[in-house]
C-alpha cells in the first residue's frame, strides 16, 4: 500500500551523474571521511563529502588529491554534497617545486574568489589547461598572469589594458602608464606617484604573448594590486609559503605568485 | 531546569575519543560504573597525569614527559641517521617494522597553504638546526605520498641540501600481498618507475 503521509519526504535528493572535476583541498572529516572543496566543470565550486575515503585500502583517498583530474557524481540538495563516484580521469598532473606551489597558489585563488555553486564552465577550462602548462611550463609568470587575468574577467571585473581608460587610445609600447583599481589605465605623467608600467608590458598581459624578463615584475604588480580589493585583508597562505621557500632559501628576487 | 547530572557529565566527556559517539560513550560510562570503578578510577589518573604532564621532547618534538624522550636519550642510537615522520604514532610503527636505529624528527603534519601550515607550524627552523648541529649523514623522509606531502618532503630536501646532508625518501610501491590488478593507478606508476635490479 502507497504511504500517504509526506510525499516530499520519499523524494530522493537530486543526482548529479558523471562530470569532470579537480579536488582543490581536502581535509580529514570524522575518522574515515574526507571534506573537499570541488571544482566541477558544470558545477562549479562546491563542498563535498568522500565517505570512508580514508579507511585502509580505499583507492578514492589516493585519487581525492589536487591536481588529479576526476571523473565524479555527487547526490544531495544541500550546500554539502556527497560523493557517489570517484574515478580517475587520467593521470595526476604531476607539478614540483615552483609549479607546486604555483598550482596551489590557483586553488587558493579559486577557493577565495569563486562564490559556490556558479558553474564558470570557461574557467573549468582555463584551470585545466593551466595546470597542464605548469607541469611543463617553465614560464610561470606568463602562465599565472593569464589566469589571474581570466579569473578577474570571469568574476565580472576584467581589465582592459591595451587601451587608455578615459581617451580610449590605444596603449603603446613604448609609452609609460600607470594603473588605478576603478578607473583603468591611466598615462603616467612626469611625476606620477604611482608604480609605473611600460606600454609593453601591459601588451603583453593584453595579447596573451609571453612576458620578458624585465616585464614581469611590472605584470606581476598590475595583478596584485587588481585581485587586491577582492581578496580582502587575509594575506594568501601559498604566497607566503612562496617567499618563504624561494626567497628566504635561495635569495631569489622572482616570485611568480 | 534540571541540574546537568555526573553521569551525564561523564557521558559527554568520553565522546571526545576518536570513533565514541554518544551509544559507544553511554555503554563505556555504565561499564565503568557498574563492572569496573577501579578500571575507572586508575584511568582517571593516568588520563590527567598524562594530559598535565606530557609535552614534545625538545629535540625531536615526540611525547615525552621528559625534556628529551627516550630514543633521543639514548646514546647507543646512531645520530648519523635522521628520519623525518609526521606523526609521533608512526615512529611506534617504524619501531615495531624496522630495525631502524637512528634519531627522529616529528613534523605534526604537512605543508598545506591553504590551511596556513607552514614551515614555521612543522618546526622546519628546529630541523634545519639540527641538520646544522648534529652530525646527520643522511636524512630519511618518511612522510605520506600526498600532494602535500610531495611539497614537504621537497621543501625539506631542498633545505638540507644547502647542509650538504644527502636526503633519502622511503619507496612507495605495492603493498605486501598486494594484488597489482587492485592496486591504485598512481601507486603502481611510482612502483614501476622505482623497480629496483634483482
Amino acid at each position: 500500500m502507497q504511504n500517504p503521509v509526506n510525499p516530499v519526504h520519499f523524494e530522493n535528493p537530486p543526482v548529479v551523474q558523471g562530470f569532470q572535476g579537480f579536488v582543490l583541498h581536502r581535509r580529514d572529516y570524522t575518522n574515515t571521511s574526507l571534506l573537499l572543496e570541488v571544482f566541477g566543470s558544470g558545477q562549479g565550486r562546491f563542498p563535498a563529502i568522500a565517505k570512508g575515503a580514508r579507511r585502509p585500502r580505499n583507492p578514492a583517498s589516493a585519487l581525492l588529491q589536487p591536481f588529479q583530474p576526476l571523473w565524479l557524481a555527487v547526490v544531495g540538495r544541500g550546500e554539502v554534497r556527497t560523493l557517489t563516484r570517484i574515478e580517475g580521469a587520467g593521470r595526476p598532473i604531476s607539478l614540483q617545486g615552483r609549479a607546486l606551489l604555483a598550482g596551489f597558489y590557483l586553488n587558493e585563488l579559486l577557493i577565495r574568489l569563486l562564490g559556490r555553486q556558479d558553474p564558470h564552465d570557461r574557467l573549468f577550462d582555463s584551470y585545466q589547461a593551466a595546470l597542464a602548462q605548469l607541469a611543463k611550463a617553465d614560464d610561470l609568470d606568463t602562465l599565472l598572469r593569464q589566469f589571474e587575468l581570466r579569473l578577474l574577467a570571469e568574476l565580472g571585473y576584467g581589465l582592459t589594458l591595451d587601451r587608455e581608460a578615459d581617451s580610449g587610445e590605444p596603449v603603446r609600447a613604448d609609452r609609460s602608464y600607470y594603473f588605478e583599481i576603478e578607473r583603468g589605465v591611466q598615462t603616467a605623467a612626469p611625476g606620477t606617484r604611482e608604480p609605473i608600467l611600460s606600454g609593453s608590458t601591459l601588451l603583453a598581459l593584453a595579447r596573451g604573448i609571453s612576458l620578458e624578463p624585465t616585464q614581469r615584475h611590472e605584470a606581476r604588480r598590475l595583478c596584485r594590486q587588481a585581485l587586491a580589493p577582492h581578496l580582502g585583508e587575509r594575506p594568501l597562505q601559498s604566497r607566503e609559503l612562496y617567499r618563504r621557500w624561494y626567497g628566504d632559501l635561495h635569495r631569489i628576487e622572482h616570485e611568480p605568485a | 531546569m534540571t541540574e546537568r547530572s555526573l553521569l551525564n557529565q561523564l557521558i559527554d566527556a568520553l565522546r571526545c575519543l576518536p570513533g565514541v559517539g554518544p551509544k559507544s560513550a553511554q555503554r563505556i560510562a555504565f561499564h565503568l560504573l557498574e563492572r569496573n570503578r577501579e578500571g575507572g578510577a586508575r584511568l582517571a589518573q593516568i588520563m590527567a597525569d598524562a594530559m598535565l604532564r606530557i609535552q614534545r621532547c625538545r629535540r625531536c618534538r615526540t611525547l615525552s614527559e621528559h625534556e628529551l624522550c627516550g630514543i633521543c636519550a639514548n646514546p647507543r642510537r646512531d645520530a648519523g641517521l635522521l628520519c623525518v615522520v609526521e606523526q609521533p604514532s608512526e615512529i611506534v610503527a617504524i619501531e615495531q617494522a624496522t630495525d631502524f636505529r637512528g634519531l627522529y624528527f616529528v613534523l605534526g603534519g604537512r605543508l598545506s597553504p591553504l590551511d596556513g601550515i607552514g614551515p614555521d607550524e612543522l618546526g622546519l627552523d628546529v630541523l634545519e638546526s639540527r641538520l646544522h648541529d648534529e652530525p646527520v649523514s643522511e636524512l630519511i623522509l618518511a612522510i605520506s605520498p600526498t600532494v602535500e606531502g610531495s611539497a614537504t618532503a621537497h621543501y625539506i630536501a631542498d633545505s638540507a641540501a644547502r647542509h650538504g646532508v644527502r636526503v633519502t625518501r622511503i619507496a612507495h610501491g605495492v603493498p605486501l600481498g598486494g594484488e597489482l590488478e587492485y592496486v591504485d593507478g598512481g601507486t603502481l606508476a611510482l612502483a614501476f618507475s622505482g623497480r629496483r635490479a634483482l
